[in-house]
């Protein structure tokens, strides 16, 4: 039997060959190669076979074509040039079509941009350290009732796991305090400066695992002594102007003093650890003994952070697995609830769990929205350049008639479609540049655009471009390229002929049905935020005023700045706490309730605070009464929740009981039960919460004001505040205002769906708005003859609102189910949350047909109230 | 119309399908240009001349029958066409006016 022929040449000529001959080859080739075998032996047939079969691969062996009538090349110059005229005089004669189409695209890949910039912004951050993937945080899981997830570890750990193995090859741990009053002396001139971002006392190894270069002193050395400093060379001028900084001196807290031995690189501002004086980590013993001591493995505090590179090769996995150890070891004592882990490096700006800046989700939701907006934009253009195909019908056929083939045709539109395109491209891109300032503004970041260094954003734009072009450009582009001729010429197309009205009216369903998405986001987003900031927390948050205690006061100082704060006009009280009723900042701890042996299995809020909290706050008593004035814990009074969480049947069994708290350190009978208020946001349940007087742990002067007259108890405070702390810095909040913080996020989102949302209702009316004055003049003659007939105004309008609302209603019946999911996922982030009624819905759609109606009304109006006599005249 | 121009090649092939008559197809027009000249010629040039000779007007083809022996795959017939039959003859005849023009004596140098 004969051998085939080479697999591979034969494949080739299979799928290669022309396909008008490819039968008659493949067969001649087979039967030569039998001939070759015989004649020439094997190697040769194949060798022969293959040959040929290459040379007949189609570019080699394509018919010629016909010469006689020469068709320029699609793409050469001379044609390019008559496209672009073509296109320019199109566009001039269309100015309104123009306008539209460039104005849609513009906003569309104006938020495109944005979007872009911002997502990509978020995804840089941390990435310009060396060997980022063997660089993890040691976190904590707290495993009780629930999951408490924390970024911070107790601070003995880091240096144990440096001691005990080898698998670090840096470990570093970094305290870092927050709000820091930074205080300069030279000579009798003392500046005060408030850090937000505070000091961090610091490992040398943090500078070994990160890289945030160091411009002046030895990296090896800088941080080794008690009481030295670095600064960023931001900081360095705010403080020492254009004097060497090295060697000037710098009080912290009116605590501790440090001198500055080097001087680091500004940050970069992509990265999370925005601290920018790091301290001596030796120093953390004059400023927390607790924290700094090797013993301090009872509880973790937030600003305790410890991070590793690991050797080459070692799993995360193998180390977690070691971790488990520490805390039989240290944590004997207490209940087993510390779950050490480590968390990537690349995972730090993302997880929400442990104070990661942006969520995935957020940032894909981002995403999505400006392809939706881009998608809008595109579809507009798809819909404005089919319904204009019929005017150009005679030019098309024209062009056909003088020899245009189809491609060119399609080149032509496809020239014109990115005309369009670019100009909105350079409007888009000034467009964001003058609104990024906004954007930054909202999002606290320092994004900047800058086309020549950031290649990703300038490849984006061009992708961006090109993408649009083709998939706006194409469709027309086919459609128009299809026209008969004849049918052309002889004005005999119709918008039957162009088909596509069915294409047409499902985009404007997709985009509406985009719009109205957005739309019911919005109004449930709203309705949410509205819900959480204006119900009854359970305690009155209006007109007090949150002034954190100096630190370094002593109780003493307290009660008299706290006696003057109520002498002071306009002020109704005043009470000493460590935080708001409702507060981010929370002391949590397991209780022993009733001097049983174990602590319960659920935490408590503390909320530290004098006897005025109660009645200030206007917290409900339900059963008891409220604590005695008091320096340090006598009493507690708790909240209805405690008695639910220890399953007592009636809360007044609590009065009377003994509640410790810390391992014992805070002891006291519960003397009064008050009723249940939000200690936490909405999106948290309610804890079981205890109050009681404890004058080590007070953070805020809380006062109550007098809101006639404002401004000038603010000013009395601030005097009475600078009599007493001269050194220190007067700073205030209005607690709503805290509270509103919470929702901080969700107000960021609201503020971005509000205006993609503005963005693509604006988008989808301008398309409407095209469609309309199209439709108007095409049906000039329809209406003509309907009014002669006796048609009145209204029932002429409803020709256009009737399809118009037709579509409307379509797109809401796919816009309402998925909104309606999506929105209800949203919720789910609260666990007190609005129900999505009909209303939702109903204002969603009745807001689409408003807008819409008011789009469609002037042309149709217009339309409707022509005067027959000239539309019908022509003919 | 044009006048008819015929490569050397393409006279060979274009005879070749006039020799073998019905029954001309690639490979035996290959097979027998091989044997009849003596030169290899590759299988390609030989379709891709083909091709062209068709595309000229000079040979019509139609598809075959269905055949057992080369996987079943037809095969196409050339034959030649009468415009094909003309440019043949035209070109025999400028031949034949030619060497008639030849001198007698350079006739008998060439060793006729």
């Amino acid at each position: 039997m004969l051998r085939p022929p080479p697999r591979f040449a034969a494949w080739l000529l299979k799928t290669f060959s022309h396909p008008d001959t490819s039968e008659e080859v493949q067969g001649d080739l087979l039967e030569l190669y039998a001939y070759w075998v015989e004649t020439v032996g094997q190697r040769s047939a194949d060798w022969r076979y293959s040959l040929s079969a290459l040379k007949l691969l189609r570019p080699l062996a394509q018919r010629k074509t016909n010469e006689q009538y020469t068709t320029p090349f699609f793409l050469s110059p001379v044609m390019l040039r008559n496209y672009l005229k073509i296109a320019f005089r199109n566009l001039s004669r269309n100015k309104s079509y123009a306008t539209i189409n460039v104005s849609g695209l513009a906003l569309g890949m104006t938020c495109a941009i944005l979007i872009f910039t911002l997502v990509s912004y978020h995804l840089s951050f941390d990435n310009f350290h060396a060997n980022a993937d063997r660089i993890y945080r040691f976190v904590t899981e707290q495993h009780r009732e629930t999951v408490h997830y924390s970024r911070s570890v107790p601070g003995p750990l880091g240096k144990s796991f440096r001691n005990d193995y080898t698998f670090g090859e840096k470990v570093a741990r970094v305290a870092t305090y927050d709000d820091v009053l930074i205080t300069l002396e030279s000579g009798k001139d003392v500046q005060k400066f408030k850090e937000d971002e505070g000091v961090a006392f610091t490992e040398t190894d943090f500078f070994d695992i990160f890289n945030y270069p160091l411009l002046k002193g030895d990296k090896a050395t800088v941080l080794t002594q008690p009481n030295t400093a670095i600064l960023t060379e931001r900081i360095a001028r705010k403080y020492f102007g254009n004097t060497n900084p090295i060697n000037k001196t710098f009080r912290v807290d009116n605590k501790v003093s440090f001198r500055v031995t080097g001087i680091l690189k500004d940050l970069p501002i992509n990265t999370d650890r925005r601290t920018e004086i790091y301290v001596s980590y030796v120093t953390l013993k004059q400023f927390d003994d607790w924290l700094a001591s090797d013993d301090a493995w009872g509880g973790i505090t937030s600003a305790m952070q410890c991070y590793v590179k690991l050797r080459p090769g070692v799993s995360p996995a193998r180390v977690e697995s070691l971790l488990p150890a520490y805390v039989k070891k240290y944590r004997a004592k207490s209940k087993n609830v510390h779950v050490y882990k480590l968390q990537p490096l690349a995972d730090l700006h993302f997880d929400a769990r442990y104070g990661g800046a942006m969520t995935k989700t957020n940032l894909l939701v981002l995403g999505l929205i400006g392809l939706f907006l881009m998608i809008t934009a595109c579809v507009n253009f798809v819909n404005l350049a089919t319904a204009q195909a019929l005017n150009r019908a005679k030019e098309v056929g024209v062009r056909k008639v003088l020899g245009s083939i189809r491609g060119q045709l399609f080149w032509q539109f496809i020239s014109e479609t990115g005309l369009i395109t670019i100009t909105a491209v350079v409007l888009a891109i000034v467009l964001s540049l003058l609104t990024l300032p906004y954007m930054n503004e909202w999002f606290q970041s320092q994004i900047r655009i800058n086309l020549l260094t950031d290649w990703r954003l300038t490849l984006f734009i061009l992708a961006a471009t090109f993408f649009v072009i083709f998939f706006s450009g194409s469709y027309p582009g086919l459609i128009i390229a299809r026209f008969q001729p004849v049918l052309a010429l002889k004005g005999k197309l119709s918008q039957q002929n162009i088909g596509g009205f069915n294409i047409r009216r499902s985009l404007i369903v997709t985009q509406f049905a985009i719009s109205q998405m957005l739309i019911i986001g919005v109004i449930v987003i709203a309705n949410q935020m509205r819900y959480a900031k204006q119900s009854d927390l359970g305690f009155n948050k209006d007109a007090v005023v949150m002034l954190p205690i100096a630190t370094g006061s002593n109780p003493q100082t307290m009660h008299t700045l706290t006696d003057r704060f109520s002498k002071v006009s306009g002020v109704k009280n005043v009470s000493l706490c460590r935080a708001a009723p409702s507060s981010s900042s929370n002391w949590t701890t397991s209780p022993t309730y009733d001097n049983r042996a174990e602590p319960e299995n659920f935490n408590v809020n503390v909320r530290a605070a004098d006897d005025h909290y109660v009645p200030m706050f206007e917290l409900d008593l339900v059963a008891g009464r409220n604590i005695f004035p008091a320096d340090s814990v006598k009493e507690f009074l708790v909240n209805e929740m405690f008695a639910k969480k220890l399953n007592l049947k009636s809360p007044d069994e609590l009065l009377g009981k003994m509640v410790s708290l810390n391992g014992g350190r805070l002891k006291g009978p519960i003397v009064g039960i008050i009723r249940d208020f939000h200690d936490l946001s909405f999106h948290q349940a309610i804890n079981a919460v205890c109050i009681g007087s404890d004058m080590n742990n007070y953070d805020y002067y809380a006062v109550k004001i007098d809101l006639a007259n404002t401004q000038q108890t603010l000013a009395g405070l601030n005097k009475t505040w600078n009599e007493m702390h001269p050194d220190q810095v007067y700073d205030y909040e209005f607690l709503d205002e805290q509270i509103a913080e919470f929702y901080e996020t969700e107000s960021l989102m609201l503020k971005l769906i509000q205006a993609f949302a503005a963005m693509a209702i604006f988008i989808g009316c301008l398309g409407l708005y095209g469609l309309v004055s199209f439709m108007a003049s095409q049906k000039t003659k329809e209406i003509g003859i309907r009014k002669v007939l006796g048609s009145t105004t209204g029932q002429i309008i409803w020709i256009f609102a009737k399809e118009f609302s037709r579509l409307i209603l379509i797109a809401f019946i796919v816009a309402a189910p998925v909104a309606w999911y999506v929105m209800n996922a949203w919720l789910k982030n609260f666990q007190f949350q609005i129900s999505i009624g009909a209303d939702v819905f109903a204002i969603a759609i009745a807001g689409t047909f408003l807008i819409a109606f008011v789009t469609v009304g002037y042309q149709a109006t217009k339309a409707a109230l022509m005067n027959p006599i000239k539309s019908l005249r022509s003919e | 119309m044009k006048r008819a121009f015929l490569g050397e090649f393409e006279e060979v092939v274009l005879l070749t399908v006039a020799i073998l008559d019905e029954g001309a197809y690639g490979v035996n027009i290959t097979q027998e240009i091989e044997q009849k000249t003596g030169r290899a010629v590759g299988f390609s040039t030989v379709h891709t001349t083909l091709q062209r000779l068709e595309e000229k007007g000079f040979l019509s083809s139609q598809m075959g029958g269905a055949t057992a022996e080369r996987g079943g795959r037809r095969k196409r017939f050339f034959t030649v066409t009468s415009a094909g039959r003309r440019a043949l003859q035209e070109v025999k005849q400028v031949r034949t006016e030619l060497w008639n023009a030849l001198p007698p004596q350079t006739l008998q140098l060439m060793g006729g």
